[in-house]
């Protein structure tokens, strides 16, 4: 069986088609699964049912016998099915009666999926322009009698009344040898990568969450409409 | 819409706002519930200066207030599923990673060029330049006030700053695409052009001298108080805390979907900067946005400056002269 088309529509072969290396790709960012209609449930019921799931802003989608095909675009934050960008419903005979099967894209789990590089590139991006940052002899100095200066300061003694604790004095020659790599460091606190690390990080355990808990919750959301 | 009279001003013809704190919903539950959400804001903050005023040197750090600023973010968000202010806002998977999204580009990219053009930059080549050294008397102010004061300047650039963003056009186009944020959750702050997320962070801040200590309590006080701008909780804040500090109530009738309640309220943190300057309105609003509610991909809010600023300019020239013959509609205030 060949795709379906319909104007300005993005359509997918039929499952077997597809083959199997694009298919585990494609589990990256498209969503697939079904759903037992319940008993004596005819199709235009089931459709009728899930109408109301396509009346979002942004959304639009076209019946074709036992196909649904949806797209969305701009969709608002408490659409149940934001995450979609387009996808195909079919309701097909099975062993125990009529299902739902779905295929469903989301370019939301694919961007999520492809950000932990973003902030790779970035934290990369950051190290290069450090090393062309490098501070010069006369700027480390001009920190560091800042830095002598700071300790200098004695706190106002309103403060003092109060049991603030003091500014901290200047390090001493050896100690400062001693902290040599840290201060190195620290020269060029402006071209750290850790934050970008932290990002791509935190994405990809977003990713981990959204590949889990949004097909999951799709698939809730079909079952309790179609159970009405 | 018939709107309601604030003032000089009619607000809420375009779209439902709520105007004066005895019409806002308070917190509904047990005495714990609402003794909680009622002392929990200033709870934060006169724990924070204590922590920061106090703590030792050894603890006193740069990657403490890291650490404390995120376990705070993470803790506010869990409070947006205890206590939600609107159910029309709660947060949701992709809107998180959206909102995140913007947290790291603002956190990385945009800190990566204010190494070079950043106000501490302009401020760094100034004084290189003339020769003249920081304001170095204020780190002789007691520490409270070295924070206090800073936040406060720092504030009154920033509410002139986005004042002028809703007042001219060049400065709007980049602070337009935050506008289309149709509802607040906790990392909403950072949503929007990085080119506003830039410019918003400009001050004169950088001109004064501070102690270490003095500085992290200023970060403290700004966290304490401006983190619950946008955040999907509702608090019950005390009268004080409502007349001083810029609130979720104000800002979200700041975004809100009616034009008038957008132009209020533009401080960051002191709202009493723009009850100075009579431009506050104590309400709130549940529908946000721009355009009807049209929510914004984040490709369309990292180009929108850039192509709406393109059509303006080519249009410049077939644009009927302003005070031409026609009479033009200008936007009062």
């Amino acid at each position: 069986m060949t795709s379906l088309s319909a104007s300005g529509m993005e359509t997918f072969p039929a499952p077997a088609e597809t083959p199997a290396i694009l298919r585990l790709m494609q589990r990256i960012w498209h969503i697939r699964g079904e759903v037992p209609l319940p008993a004596d449930l005819a199709t235009d019921e089931a459709f009728a049912r899930l109408d109301p799931l396509f009346a979002h802003a942004g959304t639009v989608h076209a019946r074709m016998g036992d196909v649904v095909l949806v797209t969305k675009r701009d969709q608002l934050a408490q659409d149940p099915l934001s995450v979609v960008d387009s996808g195909t419903l079919r309701i097909e005979p099975g062993e125990q009666g009529p299902t739902l099967r779905y295929h469903l894209v989301s370019r939301a789990l694919l961007y999520c999926f492809l950000a932990p590089l973003l902030f790779l590139a970035i934290s990369q991006l950051t190290v290069f322009l450090g090393t062309l940052d490098k501070p010069t002899p006369e700027e480390i100095a001009k920190e560091k009698a800042k830095k002598d200066k700071q300790g200098e300061i004695k706190l106002n003694p309103i403060d003092k009344f109060l049991g603030a604790p003091a500014p901290e004095k200047p390090k001493d020659e050896k100690k400062d040898a001693k902290d040599k790599k840290k201060g190195d460091d620290e020269e060029n606190e402006g071209f750290s990568p850790i934050t970008a690390y932290v990002f791509a990080g935190i994405f990809a355990a977003l990713y981990v969450l959204g590949r889990l808990l949004e097909p999951w919750l799709i698939r809730r959301l079909f079952q309790r409409t179609l159970t009405g | 819409m018939d709107g309601i009279r604030v003032g000089k001003r009619i607000v809420g013809t375009q779209s439902p706002v709520t105007i004066g704190w005895e019409n806002i919903p308070k917190v509904e539950g047990g005495t714990f519930k609402r003794l909680f959400f009622t002392w929990f804001q200033p709870a934060v903050l006169f724990g924070m200066i204590a922590f920061w005023y106090y703590a030792p040197n050894s603890i006193a750090k740069f990657s403490t207030a890291i650490g404390i600023g995120i376990g705070f973010r993470i803790f506010l968000q869990i409070l947006e599923f205890v206590n939600p202010r609107h159910k029309s806002w709660q947060i949701t998977w992709k809107e998180l990673a959206t909102d995140l999204f913007y947290v790291g580009i603002s956190a990385t990219c945009v800190q990566l060029v204010e190494n070079y053009i950043g106000s501490d930059a302009i401020i760094e080549a100034l004084q290189s330049t003339f020769d003249f050294d920081k304001f170095a008397w204020f780190t002789g102010l007691p520490l409270l006030v070295q924070a206090l004061l800073s936040l406060f300047i720092f504030d009154l650039g920033q509410y002139w700053m986005h004042r002028g963003m809703h007042n001219w056009y060049p400065l709007w186009l980049p602070h337009s695409v935050h506008h289309y944020i149709t509802q607040l959750n906790v990392h909403k702050g950072a949503v929007g052009n990085p080119l506003e997320l830039f410019l918003i962070g400009l001050g004169i801040g950088g001109l004064f001298d501070f102690l270490p200590r003095a500085f992290l309590l200023a970060g403290a006080i700004s966290m304490s108080i401006g983190a619950y701008q946008h955040i999907n909780v509702r608090f019950d804040s005390p009268r004080w805390w409502r007349f001083l500090f810029n609130t979720t109530e104000h800002h979200s009738l700041h975004h809100s979907q009616d034009f008038e309640s957008t132009r209020s309220n533009y401080s960051n943190w002191f709202i009493v900067i723009d009850r100075m300057f009579g431009t506050c309105i104590d309400g709130e609003a549940e529908l946000l946005g721009m355009e009807g509610g049209r929510r914004m991909s984040i490709r369309e809010q990292m180009l929108y400056p850039f192509t709406e600023g393109w059509k303006a300019w080519k249009e410049r020239g077939v644009r009927e002269p302003m005070f031409g013959d026609h009479p033009t509609a200008v936007p009062a205030e």
